[in-house]
């Protein structure tokens, strides 16, 4: 993958303040850190970050103008309404160097119409070099029949690249298309202890009225 | 519709309505989803009509995700009581969304369809929302 130059500038004001000031300027409030460094507080141009970023794990060269550093986003922040990046997490890389990143896995290839695609996991963990990090993954679909799914050890790796993740993990299911429609709910997160829901309440409707 | 089998305590305090969702704000199992614009309460009972608008547009085939859970009780007092003797009995249960929160997924279906089972989906929630696509990287 081809590394993108950023030029940025590194910050002397900290906090939500100067932060909101840079956002409106068109900035990205960002940290680099990594291999036992101090973390150097950036900020970088928010249009160029953004065009860049729509890579997955895309290798970004940060001019800081005294040093230059060889960085992947770790984490990235946006607005969840806008989208707009609010913060990025830049780790440093050295070339050569491997390191464990989340590639995406696309999808190809004809499959059995009649099931529904589940994406379980839209990603795989990866080991690979810093400079030759896949954009993303292809894992062929062909053939796949409703009620079966494919799973991490299917999707073909590019040479250099080892899988990380479980082989046994599923990547897609397709599952079966019912005559009726099917409902996945949430499960609850909590649930302990005492009382049912319903009941309670109305004995307590009752209590109040005789008050 | 979704409650919750048992709970620690039956009353609870209204749930914090300020701030933006953490968590959830992609659409991670379906194609579309509907994703919160403001925040709100939203009820089971709201949950439940939305998933019956969506799942009777789609008829056969399709599958919908509910990402969202009615895990807090709101009370309420009777009619014309006076005020005090504790707080009122449980009324609702209510899932406490928050801005560009995704609640309800939806895939197997074409793009039309999934954007007329939404739209009369949000219909039956009580806050403002839009539809989304899973994002490819």
């Amino acid at each position: 993958m081809a590394e993108i130059t950023i030029k940025g500038t590194i910050r002397t004001e900290f906090g939500k303040g100067p932060s909101r000031k840079a956002r409106r300027d068109g900035l990205v409030p960002a940290v680099i850190y990594g291999h036992g460094e101090q973390p150097t507080h950036i900020s970088l141009p928010a249009r160029e970050v953004g065009i860049a970023i729509k890579t997955a794990n895309v290798l970004l060269d940060i001019d800081l103008g005294s040093k230059t550093e060889l960085v992947l986003p770790k984490s990235i922040v946006r607005n969840p309404l806008k989208g707009t990046l609010e913060h990025i997490d830049l780790v440093i890389v050295r070339r050569g160097e491997k390191v464990i990143v989340a590639v995406p896995v696309h999808a190809t290839g004809e499959f059995d119409r009649d099931g529904i695609l589940e994406h379980v996991n839209n990603t795989i963990e990866v080991e690979a070099e810093a400079t030759a990090i896949p954009a993303f993954l292809e894992l062929d679909m062909s053939g796949l029949m409703a009620g079966e799914s494919k799973y991490a050890a299917d999707v073909v790796l590019p040479a250099g690249v080892i899988l990380v993740s479980d082989p046994k993990m599923t990547v897609v299911h397709l599952s079966v298309r019912a005559a009726q429609e099917e409902v996945v709910a949430a499960a609850p997160a909590e649930g302990d202890a005492a009382a049912v829901a319903a009941a309670p309440a109305e004995g307590e409707t009752a209590k109040e009225e005789k008050k | 519709m979704l409650i919750p089998r048992r709970v620690k305590h039956r009353k609870q305090h209204h749930p914090s309505r300020s701030g933006k969702a953490k968590g959830g704000t992609t659409v991670a199992f379906g194609d579309y989803g509907i994703q919160a614009l403001e925040g709100g309460y939203v009820t089971n009972r709201q949950i439940e009509a939305a998933r019956i608008a969506m799942t009777r547009h789609v008829k056969r085939g399709g599958k919908v995700w509910i990402n969202i859970y009615p895990d807090r009780p709101l009370t309420k007092k009777p009619a014309e009581t006076r005020m005090g003797s504790g707080k009122g009995s449980p009324e609702w249960w209510i899932a406490n969304i928050k801005p560009g929160r995704v609640m309800f997924e939806i895939s197997g279906v074409t793009q039309e369809i999934a954007n007329e089972a939404l739209t009369r989906a949000m219909h039956k929630l009580p806050v403002k929302c839009r539809v989304v696509r899973r994002e490819e990287a």
